[in-house]
């Protein structure tokens, strides 16, 4: 049996803190924009960046999922 | 088709553009490469076309959005870097068109440059010099030498690796998002090529690109600011 | 697909350099240089328009003093003439002051002439009667009594 698509599988599990990562984001920015509504701008700027960054750890495991299946 | 061809295809594409007969293959100019010309290309010529004749009084709408826009992108990112580290501003704004419209070059058919490694790897090469420059510059040898050793003795290997990890993290942040997107637009592609991909290009082409190219120059931005504070 | 490739990280990183210049060559400097160019204007206008702030202000001020100083003359003038007509107003009552004086003492002198006359006037009369009476008396030789009588009634009518 191939174990590299199982070892791809589990890299991708990466995937959990990120959305872990952008649920805790946006939840706050929910919370910051229904408590300032006039700051709306600000916030969801700072959301984007904040979801991008949390993002990369997602995208880590995906090169490595990559690395594992094709090289 | 096989999704694993599929990929196979995407992801193992022989990336060498021109061939040099010397270096059995060492020297080869990369696709990326040459697709960043055109970029360079494009990007000159409609600079020459926007900023043609531009004079003090009775401006056209065309420079005056020009205008507006260097001063408004110019805010922004120097806002970002800091009084100190404003002197960038120029590079990081440089960086961020051209991060913009490399991204979204997909849209005109080429395969886009950041989706190369190498590229990204440059970039991120760029964005770490030009930080400990701007150290440097900031502090002196002496003094960039001493900031390893902040705010702890011990935190030294930390930030020594830190000089590692940030170009790593920047280079492949880039990267994988862009060849995420293209994995799955293939992906999308594959399942139903006609109406469907629309929506996800104008998502992953468009928007993700900026957002990438955005958070990209504004990673480097932080870390100058982090390194002449 | 992840190896990388020295001869074309450089490739990217002389492309970079290259783009930035492009960016600065062809979209900074000539923004900046119409920026700049209008900034210079903007100062060089609020510098003429200090000046000339400062002009007209200084102008008022001139002006200010003069108005001053006008005030002051003014006063002095009205002070002058206050003066001048209080000085006329003395010598005009002075002069009729004087003039009725002399008006009262030509009067008094003119009285006593006239009654110094009419005394003239009176003595000639007198004498006149008295050498008429003198003569009536030489002419009319009488008594004592005829001449007593003459007297009284020469004296009761002088």
């Amino acid at each position: 049996m191939d174990l590299t698509a199982l070892g791809a599988a589990i890299a991708v599990f990466t995937g959990i803190g990120a959305g872990i990562g952008i649920g805790v984001a946006t939840a706050k920015a929910t919370d910051a924009v229904a408590r300032q509504p006039e700051a709306n701008g600000k916030i969801m700027t700072l959301l984007i960046t904040g979801c991008a960054l949390a993002e990369a750890t997602a995208i880590y495991g995906f090169i490595v999922a990559i690395m594992i299946l094709f090289t | 088709m096989d999704i694993k061809e599929l990929l196979r295809e995407v992801l193992l594409k022989d990336k060498t553009f021109i061939h040099l007969p010397f270096g059995d293959g060492k020297y080869d100019i990369y696709e990326s490469v040459v697709v960043m010309w055109i970029i360079m290309a494009i990007i000159l010529v409609v600079l020459l076309i926007l900023t043609r004749d531009f004079k003090v009084h009775n401006i056209s709408k065309r420079q005056a959005a020009i205008e507006s826009f260097v001063v408004w992108i110019r805010k922004i990112i120097g806002g970002s870097l800091g009084e100190k580290g404003e002197r960038y501003t120029d590079y990081i704004v440089s960086v961020l068109l051209f991060l913009g419209a490399a991204n979204m070059i997909g849209l005109l058919g080429f395969i886009p440059p950041t989706m190369d490694i190498n590229v990204t790897a440059a970039l991120a090469l760029m964005s770490i010099t030009l930080v400990e420059v701007a150290a440097i510059r900031e502090k002196g040898p002496v003094g960039w030498l001493k900031g390893f050793a902040k705010p702890m003795a011990i935190v030294l290997p930390m930030n020594i690796m830190e000089l590692a990890i940030r170009p790593l993290s920047l280079c492949m942040r880039l990267f994988g998002n862009i060849i995420g997107a293209t994995v799955i637009m293939e992906l999308i592609k594959m399942v139903l090529p006609v109406v469907l991909p629309v929506p996800f290009c104008l998502y992953f082409d468009i928007f993700d690109g900026l957002i990438q190219a955005y958070v990209f120059v504004f990673l480097t931005s932080l870390y100058i600011n982090e390194a002449v504070e | 697909m992840l190896e990388f490739s020295l001869v074309n990280i450089i490739c990217v990183i002389v492309n970079l350099l290259i783009l930035y210049l492009i960016f600065k060559k062809f979209l900074f400097e000539r923004v900046d240089k119409v920026l700049m160019q209008r900034k210079e204007e903007v100062d060089e206008a609020t510098r003429a328009a200090d000046i000339a702030t400062q002009k007209a202000l200084d102008t008022k001020k001139e002006y200010e003093e003069k108005i001053a100083l006008a005030d002051e003359e003014k006063e002095q003038i009205l002070a002058d003439i206050k003066k001048q007509g209080y000085d006329e107003y003395e010598r005009i009552v002075n002069d009729a002051k004087k003039k009725g004086e002399q008006i009262i003492t030509e009067a008094k002198h003119n009285a006593e002439v006239e009654n110094e006359r009419a005394k003239e006037i009176y003595a000639a009369q007198l004498t006149d009667m008295v050498i008429d009476a003198a003569s009536k008396i030489a002419a009319t030789k009488h008594s004592t009594q005829d001449d007593r009588e003459l007297y009284d009634k020469f004296i009761n009518e002088a």
